[in-house]
This record gives C-alpha cells, sequence and structure tokens, in this order.
C-alpha cells in the first residue's frame, strides 16, 4: 500500500534558482514511484545506542566558557500527520555561529570561529515529544556564489521517527527576519503556508524570564503512528 | 496536520555526529560486539554529480533486513547505519549480506536502501542496492525500475578485504548512468 503522498507545495522546487549545486546535483530523472515495504516502514530498535544523546546546552558546553551571541533556548514538539506526539524521536541539532560560520573545515568563510561554541547537539524527546536546546542565535552569512545571496539567521534538524518514511532532514528561520523573504532555500518551498511552518515562533520575553531569548518551534514528521496502518 | 517540509542538509552536518562504528550495520554500537550472524561484507563506491565531480561530505544511511530478512529479531544487529564521503567522495558501510524476505510488496530480493542527502540536495535522495548472486526477477521494486536501468541498482563484487567479501555500489547523482532513485 503505498503512503499518503506529499500534499502539494510542501516539497521543494528543483533546481533552485541562484543556487548552482542544485544544478549538477539534483538527479535528472524523476524518482520511480513504489510502494513502501517491511524495509521501509520497519525501524532500527534501539537507534539511540548507535546515536547516544549529547548534550543540550550547546552555549556553554563546559562550564565557565559560554559560546558569543544572543542566548536563546528552542523548544517544541515531534508530532506525527495525526497530531501524535512522537515519544524518544532521535533530534539533531547543528548551527552556524553567533558570526555566521560553522565550526566545520569545509567552512572557509572570513567570518570568527568561537572556541566555545561547536554548534550541535543531539538529544531524543520525551514521552510528550518535547524537545529543548538552549544555544546561541545563528548569525546569517553569504552564500559563496559567483551572484551572492545571504543566508537568514537559521537551525538545521535532523529528526528520527518510528520509520524510515518519516525520517526528516530540515531547517528553522526566525520569526521577521528580512533575509527570509530572499533566501533561495527557504523559499524553494512552494506553499506560503508550509514555509510559515518553518519559522519558529517567539514567546513572550516576560514569559521566559530574564536568562534567554524563547522561540518554540514544533515539526511534524510524515505518518500516522499510533494507529499501524495495514 | 501537514508534514514538515524537507530542506537541504547544506555542506557542514557536524564530524561530531559521528562515532566509529556508526558505518557499521553489524553492531548496534562502538562498544557492542557484531553480530554472529550472516557473513559480514564492505560495501563502498563513490558519490559523484554531473561531469562525475566527487561530493564531499554528502551523508548516506543505510538500512537492511538482518542476514535472515527479519528487522529487529537479532538484538546484535541494528542494521543502520550512517557515514560521510571524504574529499574523493567516497564511502564505505561494514554490514551483512541481507535475506530476503516476503512482505506485502511480494517477494524482495536481498537488498538494503540507501538515503543520500548533501549540499545542493534539496531532498533526501533514496535509492536500494541489490546484492549480486541472487535472482532479482521477481523483486517487485526492482520490477518496477526500467529493464535498461536495472543493473545500475546492482553492487559488484571487487577485491576482498581484509578477509571480507567486497562490494563496490556507485551512486551518480545526475548524469551519464544516473542512478535510479524512489518516490516514497
Amino acid at each position: 500500500m503505498p503512503e499518503a503522498p506529499w500534499p502539494p507545495g510542501i516539497e521543494p522546487l528543483v533546481p533552485v534558482p541562484g543556487y548552482p549545486n542544485t544544478w549538477t546535483h539534483t538527479p535528472a530523472r524523476a524518482p520511480i514511484a513504489r510502494a513502501a515495504g517491511a524495509t521501509e516502514r520497519a525501524t532500527p530498535a534501539a537507534l539511540h545506542r548507535k546515536l547516544p544523546d549529547g548534550e543540550a546546552n550547546l552555549a556553554e558546553r563546559t562550564r565557565g566558557k559560554p559560546a558569543i551571541g544572543q542566548l536563546m533556548e528552542i523548544s517544541g514538539r515531534v508530532l506525527d500527520e495525526a497530531g501524535r506526539p512522537v515519544a524518544g524521536a532521535v533530534i539533531e541539532l547543528w548551527q552556524a555561529n553567533a558570526a555566521g560560520r560553522y565550526a566545520h573545515a569545509i567552512d572557509t568563510s572570513a567570518a570568527p570561529l568561537d572556541p566555545n561554541f561547536e554548534g550541535h547537539g543531539r538529544i531524543r524527546t520525551d514521552a510528550d515529544g518535547r524537545y529543548a536546546f538552549t544555544t546561541v542565535k545563528p548569525g546569517a552569512y553569504a552564500v559563496p556564489v559567483q551572484e551572492t545571496w545571504w543566508r537568514p539567521p537559521h537551525l538545521h534538524f535532523s529528526v528520527f521517527g518510528p520509520s524510515c518514511l518519516s525520517r526528516l532532514v530540515t531547517q528553522m528561520y526566525f520569526p521577521g527576519d528580512p533575509l527570509n523573504e530572499l533566501d533561495r532555500i527557504l523559499q524553494s518551498i512552494p506553499d506560503a503556508a508550509a514555509r510559515s511552518r518553518m519559522v519558529a515562533r517567539m514567546q513572550p520575553p516576560a514569559s521566559v524570564g530574564s536568562l534567554h531569548l524563547g522561540f518554540v518551534h514544533d515539526i511534524v514528521l510524515r505518518g500516522r503512528f499510533a494507529t499501524p496502518e495495514g | 496536520m501537514l508534514p514538515t517540509s524537507q530542506q537541504t542538509i547544506g555542506p557542514f552536518f557536524p564530524k561530531g555526529f559521528f562515532g566509529e562504528a556508526d558505518h557499521d550495520l553489524t553492531r548496534i554500537s562502538a562498544d557492542a560486539a557484531p553480530t554472529t550472524q550472516g557473513e559480514a561484507v564492505i560495501l563502498r563506491g563513490t558519490v559523484t554529480r554531473q561531469g562525475g565531480a566527487p561530493c564531499v561530505n554528502a551523508i548516506l544511511e543505510m538500512w537492511q533486513a538482518d542476514a535472515e530478512g527479519r528487522f529487529g529479531a537479532d538484538p546484535a544487529f541494528l542494521g543502520w547505519g550512517r557515514t560521510f564521503t571524504d574529499a574523493e567522495g567516497r564511502y564505505e558501510f561494514r554490514t551483512v549480506i541481507p535475506g530476503g524476505f516476503t512482505d506485502a510488496t511480494g517477494t524482495r530480493a536481498p537488498h538494503a536502501n540507501l538515503t543520500v542527502m548533501g549540499a545542493g540536495l534539496m531532498r533526501r535522495l533514496l535509492t536500494t542496492v541489490f546484492f549480486p548472486g541472487f535472482d532479482t526477477a521477481g523483486d517487485p521494486v526492482m520490477a518496477s525500475v526500467p529493464a535498461a536501468l536495472r543493473p545500475l541498482l546492482m553492487a559488484e563484487e571487487a577485491r576482498n578485504n581484509d578477509g571480507l567479501r567486497s562490494f563496490t555500489f556507485d551512486i551518480r547523482l545526475r548524469g551519464e548512468d544516473e542512478t535510479p532513485f524512489f518516490d516514497l
């Protein structure tokens, strides 16, 4: 039995104008449709053994050595298409530092590294599907292509749901950033409502207290997992 | 609720997310002994883009049944692994030859699913690798692929490596002999 297809407008349109890598990496042939079988429906029983829980606080990995930047908490829930929480989902976050530089050998931009910021963490959702990371707000950075454009501040998320089909790698954006409208990658999603679901909500600052800003972002995985499908 | 859109994994997926056994499907974790069931083998290849240039730091995830064609039955076998391509676009997994099985889609020949993500890939790509020496004629996934493209999904046996049989499966994202990918 085929899975429900992606609803229209939610998947990125490829190749992406202004993003030359998509011109050389996107397959020329359309993908071949096929039904999901046992391989796609099953999931590793104990993925967290191989991908163990790590640090949820990216902003101060070593006590007394805080990263530079605007302190923030990002929290939310991982849900399925029926709105049910996905408990125990492995969730990975990675990001640029406050200057817009990744702590990765491939990033050769001139922006400074922060010796106190590695910019990645891995945790699991709790019984209500909740996750929370403390970090610093990432900076924007220019994409090194001939006709350069700027990536808005964003967080990368990798989430392992209950099956191969629910595997999701996505990005999250910040509300009100003028670069969002100019970002080739965010704007590759045709549907405006789908794009808006990739933008976090800011929590009222008074409700999160004086330590950090708070943003909320829910992630919805493909599938309806509480009721097995025939 | 509507699913969250996919976005590219980008070029900067952190090396810090990888443990030393992540590419080894035969072990459930770095500190666990490998499964005793099945024949351990190496699967390796390159990931290239149009023109044959290598893809660097492409992220590959591999997922398969155990040597008996089962999921979750052998507590010492996770059946899942992840790795990244090096500066020459090369990847390597250690696994066991999977068993075939029958599910709702039909009788499956021994195979593994491979997911490819990377810079320039806005969505993850999903393909399937079949191991030589088994009858794939009745496999429903192989049957969904145009006949001329089916050889592109077969791993090739290569020289032995450290006493293990070794197989090659090159992934060409675009262009000549482009790898068939699937939509689920």
